[in-house]
This record gives C-alpha cells, structure tokens and sequence, in this order.
C-alpha cells in the first residue's frame, strides 16, 4: 500500500496545528473567565490544542494507504472508525486531478475518483505529487482500454504477455492530439459573451464586507441623485418620479457593470489556460489560473451530450459543449463539470459532438402552435400581475398616475411566447434523441437511444385542457445545473405516447445492436 | 392494469390528519406563548385540509395504476399533474419491498424500484398487500435479470 506523499502530511498537520491552537487558546481563555483561573492558563492551552489536533492529523496521514491492485483501487483510512473501501477500475466514471494554490507551492495534486452512484466523490487522495497522479490517472485510463480491447477480441489476455504488450501498447495509444485550446482573445471573449448576471449577487452575498459595499453604492447613488446618504426609505418621499428613475437606472447600470466585471473576472480565474487534448479514447482537460484542475472525460462512458448557446453567443455563432458522464454526485459545488468546450464556433462544437455520438443534421420538432397560445396566456399572467403591482406601489407610494406604462408589457406578450414556441423542440435521429429549449440561453440535450433510463411523460392540469404533454427522457448523468434528462416540451398528447413508445422500443433494439456488434468483433478475430 | 389496494386511501387520509394536527398544534402552541392567533379560523383550516387530503387520496387512488408490460414497468399517477412513467427492465438496479411501522399496522407495504438515472432514480408502489408486495418484487427481479443488462450504467 502507498501513503501519500509527506509534504501533505506537513500541510495537513500544520492546518490541523493552527486550528487546534486557536480552539485551545479560546478555550483555556473561556476557562480562565469564568472559573476564575490565573490569565496565562488561555495561551498555555494553546500549544496543548495544536498537539492534540496535530497529533491526530499525523496519525490519520499513517493510517490512510491506498494502492492499485488487480484492477481494484483499495483506500483504507481512518482512526477511529476505519474504513476500507475497494473500487473496481471498471466503474471508476472520471478520474479528476485539481491543485489550490498552496498544493502547487508545495508541488502537490489531488486526485478525486468518481463512480456512478453516491452523491459524494467516492475516492479523494489529498494529495499526492503530479507524477504520481499521472500515473494513477493513467493506470485507470489503460485498464479501460485493455477491457474493451479484450471485450472486443483484439488483445490475447493470456496474462504472461499482456505486462509488456500492454505497456507497449499503451505508449503508442496515448497519442495526445490537442483539439482546443483557450488565448487570451478566445478567452475574454468568453468571458464577455457569458455573463452572468447572477454573480456579482453570489460574490457579494460571499465577501465578508458584502453588505457594506452595497450599503456604501447606495448612499453614493443617493448623493448623487442629490438626496441624504441615509439608507431609510423616507428619504425617498421627497422625491419626484423623474428623480426615482434616475436613481434606479443609476443602480440599474452600475449593477450591469458589476455584473460585467465580476463575471468576466470569475471566467478569467476558472477558464485561463484552457487546453482540451484527446487521448485515444479519452478527452483531457485541464484549466484554472489560482486552482488548476484536470481531468478525464471517458468517451465510451458518455451518457448526454448537450450544446449551449445563450442569445449572444448565438448572434456570433458560438457555442458550448457540455459531455456528462455518471460520475458527478450532486453536483453542486461546480456547474463547470463537464465542459468540455467552453466556447467554438458552432460547426467546431457539433463536429466534436458527433465524433462522440454520432448524429445527422437534427430537424426539430416544434411543439403545436396551440402551446404558442399557452405560452402567450401564461406571459399574460405574468403581465397582469406585474401590472397590479405596479399599480399598488403607484397608487400607495408614488402616486405619479403612470402605472399605465406597465401596461406596455402586454405588447411583449406575444413576442415573448412566440421566442418561446420557437426554441423549444426536439428531433428522433437515427441513434440519438435531440431535445431544444431556451431562448435566452438554448440548451440542446443529444442523448443517445442505447442511454435512456426511466421516461416519464406528464401533464399537468393546463396542459390537459390543450392536448398537451411534457416527456422527459431520463439518463444517467449528473442532475447539476447543465446536466438532467433531456426533455421535449409540450408536445401533442399522441406524439408524446409514440414518442414514449418509440423510446422504449429503441433502448432495446440499440442495447441490443451494441452487444451483437462486440460479439461479431469477437468472432471476426 | 393493477390499481392499488383500496385501504391505502385510508393511509393518505390519514397523512394530511397527521400533517394538519402538527400545524394545529403549532398555531395553539404560537396563541399560548406568543401571539394570539384566531384559533376558530384555524380550526376551519383544519377541516379544509383533512377534507382535502380525504378527497385527493380518493381520486390518488382512483387514478394510480402499474402494470408489468413486456419490456417494462408502467405506471400512472398524479392527481394535478398526471405522470406516466416507464421503467424498462434492463434498466432496474435494484428492487426492494419496504414496510414502515404505519403501513405496517394497516397491513400494507410498498415496492421500490432502483434505476441509476438522476431524475426519479427510485420510483416507489405504495399500498400493496405484503404478499403481493413480495410477489412484484421477485417478478421484477426476474425481469431485470432475464433482460440482461450488460451496460453496468
């Protein structure tokens, strides 16, 4: 069995020292308080804590081994309750390699192992140094090549030559050809055209002055608006209409821009250095400028290929390529999971999609125009109730008589739901099932026929009333935020009983044409 | 098409019971301590609920059906949103019959039906007689062996 490597040991036991210094030292000070104790009993616990804690990280170092063996990765760890846990090679989904900034100092990496099922990372060594990781990563890569080969007939498995030939082979196998990779222009253009209008709201809500920044650009817009810097809403009251909109498109634009300037930040931090290469049979990647990550993306463990391209990108004919295995548990932590191309031109992204799963030019289905209506009724709603709102917070408030304007938004009405109609859709191809959504940013979800899990189709009460049905084809990949089943949205109540059908008829026919192809392959050598 | 054994209404019924004696119970504890609460309005919106949850389990019940087909698990339910769900064979990871102390003392117990998909990965019968629960359970086994699944995911 291996350890991992000292210089995490260091780390680890110097972290877990600091932390039980400072909870010693809390302590002891607590104790001194209240029980009267003489003052220097707070820091000489200190050093008490750090030894403790110390101590355990140490000896949680020795006990955590693993090794890979027999085509098994075995981890035993553990103090108190011991652990060990053995993973077949062969269900082992993606294998990740990441490294913070002190892991790189110190020259360090963490490999995380992910399998399907579970919701957490099912093996995480922290950490272990870069080769050694390349080579678990590697070891992993080769055994699922040798099992195909074998499953395919084309390696003798006789087990006295496999050591060299495998090696041998693996060498020439591993021929790396870069697909892709991120400049600076690719990148910040990225960067501009993916905004996300959510995060400066996520990074404020994270940074320990959040609040009092916000409160700081409040009271700066006020002055400028010419009102008190007081943050109460009286001194609103004051106030005319014209001054109101000044002050909210004020806020509005400075939003934007912090908006711009966070999210192109974040995208920098995440994505600089993107690099994608191909190794036989598996994508590589690797990214990050503070935390570098890496990673492999199995081909032949693929369960959803998905494209997205928000309104922008669309207008510049860009998109991203998203490749989803089993592997992520409840992704939460990371929707950058399974990028695999950031941002291509779109005809770049479809060309590596279809060297994934093969498909022909998708002819989407629209849904029937009478969900065009539904669409329209429900934005109507919407309207109407933005309009009530409006029309309170004029009448109590402002009492400026111009809630009418609000009523404008009912011309949107129609376009709205007709942008809808439009991007929703989906297509039967020859071996995958396409499905469309999205006008501000369109997701297209390719799951192959062979990959489908559970389909559900459901109505709800208004969609009854219109013949309608929502189908929803379930695989087995990660429910993040990119990731879920594909689904093809209010479809026609019989279109949606053969679509369920069709889709239960071609898991079975696919499933089984995979297997009768392997067996051929074996009986053709 | 199977439906579900009749007392398992009994068993929904009795859920929103439970469920709408806990908020009473809250709402008298809050007029005790805190704030005094309009405790006759409360006791209507008891009554709403119960006689909601009676009648949805009524209609739950009359609507939920499963059926073996040949190459999959069917079943129909939702009282609002009506749903249909197809389970293939090939694609079940794991069957398991459970039986809760409540089902228990009505004398009923569920199947639960394991796929590896992200979305609806356990799909669960409830109200079936223990016997009959135990029957589906080894049939479904069967099933999923017979259908061979050879991709593990």
């Amino acid at each position: 069995m291996r350890r991992l490597h000292p210089r995490s040991a260091v780390l680890r036991v110097g972290r877990a020292a600091v932390q039980g210094a400072v909870f010693g030292f809390f302590v002891g000070t607590a104790l001194a308080g209240s029980l009267g104790l003489p003052a220097w009993v707070g820091p000489a616990l200190a050093p008490l804590g750090a030894t403790v804690t110390g101590g355990f990280a140490l000896v949680r170092y020795y006990r955590f081994r693993y090794e890979i063996v027999d085509e098994t990765l075995a981890v035993e760890s553990g103090v108190l309750a011991r652990q060990s846990r053995e993973i077949p090679l062969g269900r082992i989904q993606n294998v990740d390699l990441r490294q913070g900034v002190l892991n790189r100092l110190l020259g360090l990496t963490i490999v995380d192992f992910e399998t399907a099922g579970g919701s957490t990372t099912e093996a995480s060594l922290d950490a272990v140094a870069p080769e050694e990781a390349d080579r678990l990563r590697r070891l992993v890569q080769q055994f699922d090549r040798e099992s195909r080969d074998r499953a395919a007939g084309t390696v003798d498995s006789s087990a006295d030559e496999t050591d060299s030939e495998a090696s041998s082979e693996s060498a020439a196998d591993d021929e790396v050809t870069d697909l892709f990779a991120f400049s600076w222009r690719d990148l910040l253009t990225y960067a501009v055209v993916s905004v996300r209008p959510a995060a400066p709201v996520l990074t404020l809500a994270g940074l320990p002055l959040g609040g009092d920044l916000v409160a700081a650009i409040v009271r700066f817009n006020l002055t400028l608006v010419g009102a008190e810097p007081a943050l109460t809403p009286s001194v609103l009251e004051p106030f005319g209409p014209p001054r109101l909109v000044a002050l909210a498109l004020l806020t509005l634009v400075e939003f934007l821009l912090a908006a711009l300037v966070v999210s192109v930040v974040l995208t920098v931090v995440e994505y600089y250095d993107f690099r994608l290469f191909r190794e036989g049979d598996d994508l590589r990647y690797q990214r990050g400028l503070v935390r570098r990550y890496s990673g492999t993306i199995p081909l032949s463990k693929v369960q959803t290929v998905t494209v997205k391209e928000n309104v922008l990108m669309r207008r510049f004919g860009l998109a991203t390529l998203v490749v989803e295995t089993a592997g992520y548990g409840g992704g939460t932590q990371q929707s950058e999971q399974g990028v695999a191309v950031p941002m291509a031109p779109r005809e770049e992204v479809y060309e590596l999609a279809r060297d994934i799963e093969p498909f022909g030019t998708f002819e989407f289905e629209r849904p029937p125009t009478r969900a065009r209506r539904r669409y329209a009724f429900r934005f109507a709603v919407v309207a109407a109730v933005l309009n009530g709102v409006g029309y309170a917070v004029d009448t109590f408030l402002l009492e400026s008589g111009d809630w009418w304007v609000l009523l404008g938004l009912f011309v949107l009405v129609p376009l709205a739901a007709h942008l809808r109609w439009r991007h929703r859709g989906f297509a039967l191809d020859d071996d995958v099932l396409a499905t469309r959504a999205g006008f501000w940013s369109q997701t297209t979800r390719i799951v192959p026929y062979y990959r489908v899990q559970t389909v559900f189709v459901g109505r709800s009460p208004f969609q009854r009333r219109r013949d309608l049905a929502t189908v929803t084809a379930d695989t087995a990949s990660t429910a993040s935020v990119l990731g879920g089943s594909a689904t093809a949205y209010d479809v026609d109540e019989e279109t949606a009983t053969d679509l369920r059908t069709e889709l239960r008829k071609r898991l079975y026919t696919d499933l089984l044409a995979r297997k009768r192809a392997r067996r051929m392959d074996e009986s053709g050598r | 098409m199977e439906s579900l054994h009749p007392r398992v209404r009994l068993l929904w019924a009795g859920r929103t019971v439970v469920f709408a004696s806990v908020l009473l119970g809250l709402a008298v504890l809050a007029d005790r301590l805190v704030v005094s609460v309009p405790l006759d309005l409360v006791a209507v919106g008891w009554g709403v609920l119960v006689v909601l949850g009676a009648v949805h389990a009524v209609f739950a019940h009359r609507i939920w059906r499963f059926g073996l087909q040949d190459d999959a698990l069917f079943l129909v339910r939702g009282v609002l949103t009506r749903t249909d769900t197809s389970v293939p064979y090939v694609r079940v990871q794991h069957v398991d019959t459970t039986r809760g102390p409540v089902e228990r003392a009505a004398g009923l117990a569920s199947v639960v039906v394991y796929t590896a998909g992200s979305r609806g990965a356990d799909i669960t019968i409830p109200g079936l007689r223990p016997e009959r629960a135990t029957e589906l359970r080894e049939r479904l086994r069967d099933l999923a062996s017979e259908s061979e699944a050879t991709d593990a995911v």
